[in-house]
């Protein structure tokens, strides 16, 4: 019984974040991701070289998501980022999320 | 735009002539072409993006005077000791190899605006359907009294790229012990507002390692200056009574310079140096004045786009331009040129435009492991850029995060210069 309910228990929470990790790519548009990278390949190397910047090329597109989300909501604290993540809509943040999913990792 | 395009070329048959008038290279089947003049931030990075976003679609040419560009971001970490000058500079292979941009290295010497034709120094012209201006600031020899072109090697100025900032540094660790260095900073405005509050940090270091009991003093134009409250508390921490800021309220106006005698004259007194850095006053780059872009000092733009006021096929980047809060940056002009290189290939080629978004961050070396930093973000307001948010370090901040924001820094360094030259 105690097995079954923890098998529930993972069920649920896997399906919670699954649903909530396609609502945080939803209407995501790589033309448009690649546009705004624009703003962020200033700091975080094209490259991928990590000087005292992290590498974002190659994040996993919903981890990408949720971390944007968390500098939105101040859940995750850097200025630079908050001021970026600020003014990011859901849809423009999914759209980074997947252009830099597509770039190619750290060198 | 695509489908205005395909229109006018349908109806290309009976307007020929008016249709090759207006897109004449579209309608001849030849690659639209952008010339950019000057291949520092602003132009590098636009020459860059509507060379890799277009993917061969429009010709691009960059007239950039010299074969390596040694940034001025970092050129005070280099006086500092914390640099190498070899590691600030960056050749345009880069741009030619992995991009296809044709890059000349010679002087623009006018633009023909009707034409559309930048002649250049050795007689050679490069045509354009559009023009990126991203020349940076020439000096105004006349703002201070006594100054003139010939002082660069006694007082330098290193306020542009380029060897300047050697002598400087060689003048400052040349100084007799317990010398006096004087900084004479520029008025407003100016490219990179808290320049020359950080080089006079990095001047301290220096000193404090070999030459503890020199002085420097400033004799600021401004009566404030950006990051001030930081700048000066870690002034005290770090090189405490050996930086004097005189404002213009106490020394009255510098009234002569002489780079003879060293001396700079003021009403409060005759400072004499054993080594000064002299910036005066700045106008946008002398191309943009001799291409007609120019009202009194700089360019104003179009908020949204970033086309010169005086003409819809000029395009004015970074310092040159009048871009309002965005302070003159290495970053801002990095930003405004992916907004001007995305609508350049609108026009060009029918592409999305997406709206204006700017941004800007400048980080600035106190002492080791000091760093501090103000940033913005901006849009596009109807008359000017406005700011949508901004942010600036604490004064209580902890060494942790004083330290980890020098580290970003050189993260910024790296991700600038890539993004500008690969
Ligand atoms: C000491 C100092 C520290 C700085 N620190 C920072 C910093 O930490 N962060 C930051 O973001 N910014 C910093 N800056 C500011 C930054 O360097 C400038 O704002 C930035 O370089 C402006 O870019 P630009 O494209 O307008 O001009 P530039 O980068 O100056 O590029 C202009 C280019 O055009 C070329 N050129 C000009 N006229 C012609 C012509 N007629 N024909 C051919 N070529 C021509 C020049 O050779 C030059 O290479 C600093 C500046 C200084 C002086």
């Amino acid at each position: 019984m105690r097995n079954l309910w923890t098998v529930f228990f993972f069920a649920t929470i896997l399906c919670l974040s699954h649903a909530r990790a396609d609502n945080l790519l939803d209407g995501a548009d790589l033309g448009y991701g690649e546009y705004l990278s624009g703003e962020c390949v200033t700091c975080h190397s094209k490259d991928g070289v990590d000087k005292g910047i992290p590498v974002i090329n190659g994040l996993d597109a919903e981890v990408f998501a949720s971390i944007m989300h968390a500098y939105k909501t101040g859940d995750m604290d850097h200025p630079v980022m908050m001021m970026v993540a600020s003014r990011l809509d859901a849809e423009q943040i999914a759209s980074l999320a997947v252009y830099f999913a597509a770039m190619p990792g750290t060198n | 735009m695509v489908t205005k395009f395909s229109r006018r070329q349908f109806t290309g048959g009976i307007l020929a002539g008016t249709t090759a008038l207006a897109m004449p290279s579209l309608a001849f089947g030849a690659r639209p072409r952008v010339a950019v003049i000057g291949g520092g931030a602003g132009g590098a990075t636009a020459a860059k993006y509507i060379a890799k976003d277009s993917k061969g679609a429009i010709d691009v040419t960059l007239i950039e005077a010299s074969k390596r560009y040694y940034t001025c971001f970092y050129s005070n970490l280099y006086l500092g000791g914390f640099r190498s000058y070899a590691s600030i500079g960056h050749n345009y292979y880069g741009l030619s190899v992995n991009r296809g941009v044709n890059v000349v290295h010679e002087w623009a010497n006018s633009v023909d605006t009707a034409a559309k034709v930048v002649n250049l120094g050795h007689g050679g012209q490069v045509k354009y359907d559009r023009l990126v201006l991203s020349p940076g600031i020439s000096l105004k020899y006349d703002s201070l009294p006594g100054y003139s072109p010939e002082m660069h090697s006694r007082m330098p100025h290193a306020w542009t790229s380029g060897t300047q900032v050697q002598l400087l540094r060689s003048k400052v660790l040349n100084m007799k012990k317990g010398g006096t260095f004087v900084m004479v900073p520029p008025p407003n405005p100016y490219r990179c507002p808290p320049g020359p509050y950080e080089r006079v940090s990095m001047i301290a270091h220096l000193l404090k390692e070999r030459n503890p009991t020199a002085k420097i003093i400033i004799l600021d134009p401004k009566p404030k200056f950006s990051k001030q409250g930081l700048f000066m508390a870690g002034w005290e921490k770090h090189y405490p009574g050996m930086i004097d800021w005189i404002d213009p309220d106490t020394h009255g106006g510098i009234k002569s310079i002489n780079a003879t005698s060293m001396e700079i004259e003021t009403d409060l007194d005759t400072f004499k140096a054993d080594a000064a850095s002299v910036v005066p006053a700045q106008h946008a780059g002398s191309i943009a004045m001799a291409a007609g872009v120019t009202d009194g000092d700089w360019c104003p733009i179009n908020p949204a786009n970033m086309t010169a006021k005086a003409d819809p096929n000029i395009y004015v980047l970074g310092d040159a331009s009048v871009a309002s809060s965005m302070p003159k940056s290495g970053f801002s002009a990095n930003s405004q040129a992916k907004v001007a290189a995305n609508h350049i290939r609108g026009e060009l080629t029918g592409s999305r435009v997406y709206e204006a978004r700017y941004a800007n961050t400048c980080w600035s070396l106190v002492a080791t492991d000091d760093g501090i930093k103000v940033g913005a973000n901006y849009s596009a307001g109807p008359e000017k850029i406005d700011v949508v948010s901004k942010f600036v370090s604490q004064g209580d901040e902890s060494a942790d995060v004083r330290k980890a924001t020098y580290q970003e820094s050189i993260g910024w360094y790296e991700g600038i210069t890539t993004d500008m030259f690969s």
